[in-house]
């Protein structure tokens, strides 16, 4: 069931074509509790701020506060309702977690190394890019991750050295690379473009500049870059 | 022995007494003292921080010292002064509270405190250059055993030493809490101060032993070539993760109970009414307790732990909001139908529950992995912990010691300074923290000593550098009137404010040996019944 209502989600954003996926469920999951939470947010301070006027100090009027020791219908209920509420959200998290950690069958598959500092990119036609990281965040265009645009990729994420992290801006997805292990994460974005991708666990000195661009481009395109001069790019490593 | 003088005060005893000193109170104002001083140390590497943050590129320091500031700031703010504080309060208002005359184990209370001492000299050794430690105060390996962390025996000693001197308060304050009550005080009508710390010092008892442990396996790998998180041997860097936060989550609530003490104390007295649900609030604190150690995993949902307990830790982490809720509606309750005094510690205290709420409403998105995928090691996640950690815990410590500051000090402080700088502080931290998670929604990655220029990301920044030093100067007024008030401060009364409690039945500063006869009490006594008068 909760499933449906995952694939519901995707279908009812489909429509607007969004500029990444999975973004349009975190944007669910988001305003779902935005939702909750301002009602929460209401339903305690506006109670709050009332009692904090009408029960304020007045000399001769209220000297001595209620004797009131508690209401235990009242505890059951501000127990079991938010315990209700959590529960919902803790599953309907539950649904859209599956979809943003199960890649596509279709899905390309590129495998990220990450080091201090940078990424080293591998397509599945062994082309490979080098992102290093950049004082200026002015990132040279050789080292720009080039991915097609309306194509679903899986990453395969490890790391040769201290643990570093991968998020995905645009996609709103993040996965830890780890020396030994291998994790993975998938997206999809579907406008060509600019798009940054950061680390996101902390690893030292530059940890701040190690980001990457990914370079959306029409398929076509990628499949000519991807499969073009492999000397050309050797070069720009050698002269980096 | 010559003839009894009359009670001297705590602060005309001479250095050699309070080198040699078994003394709670006296132990309990080192820590006061330190851990105060400490948290204005942490603030200025805040401040260098946000001052750093204010636009993109290097401009007053260098990432390597941008790193040591975070090191150093989430260090003191969470082991000196979230932690610490506590047991300022907790050794100076157990024995008093309980009726006792000290703590169970004074000699271990000193040794405690030297400890601690010995650990807070180690810690500001730290600011000689060579000395830096660059690892974040979750010292996750394998970075931490790498040169560009800095000395790591340094984190690793400070760890162990703040540890064992957790352990020897733990002890202390258990024990006393336990067996050293006055006739009547019973586990049912205690004041929930108490069994804040005490739930407090139930997981330092349990978890400390956990972090030592990870520390212990980081100190022999790095020094001793074994290979407990080197994977190129065998072993595991996210071993080290679930042993550390198997602590390390547990102790966020060290931190956030004895706040909720201080908040039920003064909402109570200030109210003139018993606690709304006194039996619920003791079970909710219980129950934080417990569930703070089965939710781990969700410092972890990003780290390459399978996805199975992703989700059923996520459902664990989700159940504490439920007790935490419980108490703020009861907090809510002790209102209604009150005598609402406007004091400075209540300002503060109702300042903190709203901080907390607000606090608590974004720690929900982040227990579900739905959520967490954009936003964990974000600015949304360091702005929910100072929401929390930051504002609920210091606006709590400070409600506290504004509340027991005539109890201590013998002294009144000024009323309208401690007004002016709760709402300056209030003012300021919402500034700075809110526009905190707005930058990290839109992605800004925490741990971060420069930018992208992002058009929005630096606006969002600035506001939150200004906010920053709103907070700060609102602070600042709070020290300079503890600092002043205790030396031109009018002498405060026993009792100043009514309470019921049995601290304030002793002379203000307390005898060193607290009561000349241990009080008994009725068997219908309570903290908080201010229907009725009892001293």
């Amino acid at each position: 069931m909760f499933r449906v209502l995952g694939v519901l989600g995707l279908v009812g954003i489909a429509k607007a074509e969004p500029l990444a996926y999975p973004a349009p469920l975190w944007d669910n999951i988001y305003l779902i509790w935005l939702f909750i939470a301002i009602v929460i947010y209401l339903v305690v301070s506006i109670p709050m701020l009332y009692f904090m006027f009408k029960y304020r100090y007045k000399k001769g009027v209220n000297e001595v506060g209620e004797p009131i020791h508690g209401n235990t219908t009242l505890e059951i209920l501000w127990t079991l309702i938010p315990l209700l509420i959590v529960i919902y959200l803790a599953t309907q998290s539950f649904a859209y977690y599956r979809d943003q950690r199960k890649p596509p069958e279709n899905a390309m598959e590129i495998k990220v190394i990450a080091f201090m500092w940078g990424w080293e990119v591998e397509y599945p036609n062994g082309k490979k890019v080098y992102a290093f990281f950049n004082e200026e965040y002015k990132i040279p265009e050789e080292q720009k991750i080039v991915l097609p645009e309306k194509t679903p990729i899986k990453v395969l994420l490890t790391s040769r050295d201290v643990i570093h992290a991968f998020y995905v801006h645009p996609a709103k997805v993040m996965e830890d690379a780890v020396p030994g292990r291998i994790t993975h994460l998938w997206f999809q974005i579907n406008k060509p473009g600019e798009y940054w991708a950061f680390c996101r666990e902390y690893c030292g000195t530059q940890h701040s500049r190690m980001v990457a661009i990914l370079k959306v481009v029409p398929k076509e395109e990628f499949i000519a870059w991807v499969n073009g001069d492999n000397l050309k790019q050797a070069n720009a490593i050698n002269n980096f | 022995m010559a003839v009894t003088a009359p009670y001297r005060p705590w602060y005309s005893a001479g250095i050699k007494e309070w080198i040699l000193t078994t003394d709670h109170k006296k132990i309990g104002l080192y820590y006061g003292i330190t851990t105060v001083l400490f948290f204005a140390f942490a603030g200025l590497m805040g401040l260098g921080i946000r001052l750093e943050l204010w636009q993109p590129g290097s401009q007053f320091v260098s990432p390597d010292t941008y790193n040591y500031f975070l090191t150093a700031h989430g260090i003191v703010a969470l082991l000196w002064w979230a932690i610490g504080v506590w047991g300022a309060f907790g050794n100076f208002l157990i024995p008093l509270m309980v009726g006792a005359r000290d703590v169970a184990f004074p000699r271990l209370n000193a040794l405690s405190w030297w400890t601690f001492f010995a650990a807070s000299v180690l810690v500001l050794l730290t600011l000689i250059p060579s000395n830096q430690i660059r690892m974040m105060w979750t010292g996750y390996p394998p970075f931490s055993i790498n040169e560009n962390a800095g000395q790591a025996i340094i984190y690793i000693l400070v760890i162990h030493l703040t540890g064992a001197a957790s352990i020897m308060g733990a002890i202390n304050f258990l024990v006393t809490t336990l067996r050293m009550r006055a006739p009547g005080i019973t586990l049912k009508n205690m004041n929930l101060m108490l069994h804040s710390i005490a739930a407090a010092n139930t997981i330092q008892l349990l978890g400390v032993p956990s972090f030592a442990g990870a520390v212990t396996m980081l100190f022999m790998d790095k020094y001793m070539g074994t290979n407990f998180f080197n994977p190129e041997l065998g072993g595991d860097p996210v071993l080290y993760q679930n042993v550390f936060w198997f602590y390390s989550h547990p102790a966020v609530y060290v931190m956030v109970l004895p706040a909720f003490g201080v908040f039920s104390e003064v909402i109570s007295t200030f109210s003139r009414k018993p606690i709304f649900g006194q039996t619920a609030m003791v079970f909710a604190i219980w129950a934080i307790a417990i569930l703070g150690f089965m939710v781990w995993i969700h410092h972890m949902f990003t780290s390459g732990v399978p996805d199975w307990i992703r989700i059923v830790m996520s459902y664990t982490t989700v159940l504490i909001g439920v007790p935490t809720g419980v108490k703020i509606f009861n907090w809510v309750g002790t209102l209604y139908k009150g005598s609402i005094r406007y004091t400075v510690p209540m300002l503060f205290t109702l300042g903190g529950i709203f901080m907390f709420l607000i606090g608590g409403l974004t720690g929900i998105p982040l227990a579900l992995p739905a959520f967490d995928i954009n936003v964990h090691d974000s600015h949304f996640v360091v702005a929910h912990f100072h929401y929390v950690l930051g504002m609920a815990v210091t606006f709590g410590a400070v409600s506290g010691i504004y509340y027991w500051y005539p109890k201590v000090t013998g002294k009144m402080f000024n009323e309208t300074l401690g007004k002016l700088s709760f709402w300056i502080s209030m003012i300021g931290s919402n500034v700075f923290y809110f526009f905190q998670f707005i930058v990290g929604l839109e992605g800004m990655p925490r741990r971060y000593a420069d930018y992208p220029p992002i058009p929005e990301w630096i606006t969002l920044h600035q506001i939150q550098t200004i906010g920053a030093f709103i907070l700060a100067f609102g602070l600042l007024l709070t020290f300079i009137n503890w600092i002043v008030s205790a030396f031109i401060g009018k002498k405060a009364p026993a009792n100043p404010w009514d309470s019921n409690s049995l601290e304030w039945s002793t002379p203000s500063p307390p005898p060193p040996h607290n009561f000349d006869k241990i009080p008994e009490l009725p068997a219908d006594w309570s903290p908080y019944d201010y229907h009725k008068k009892y001293h």
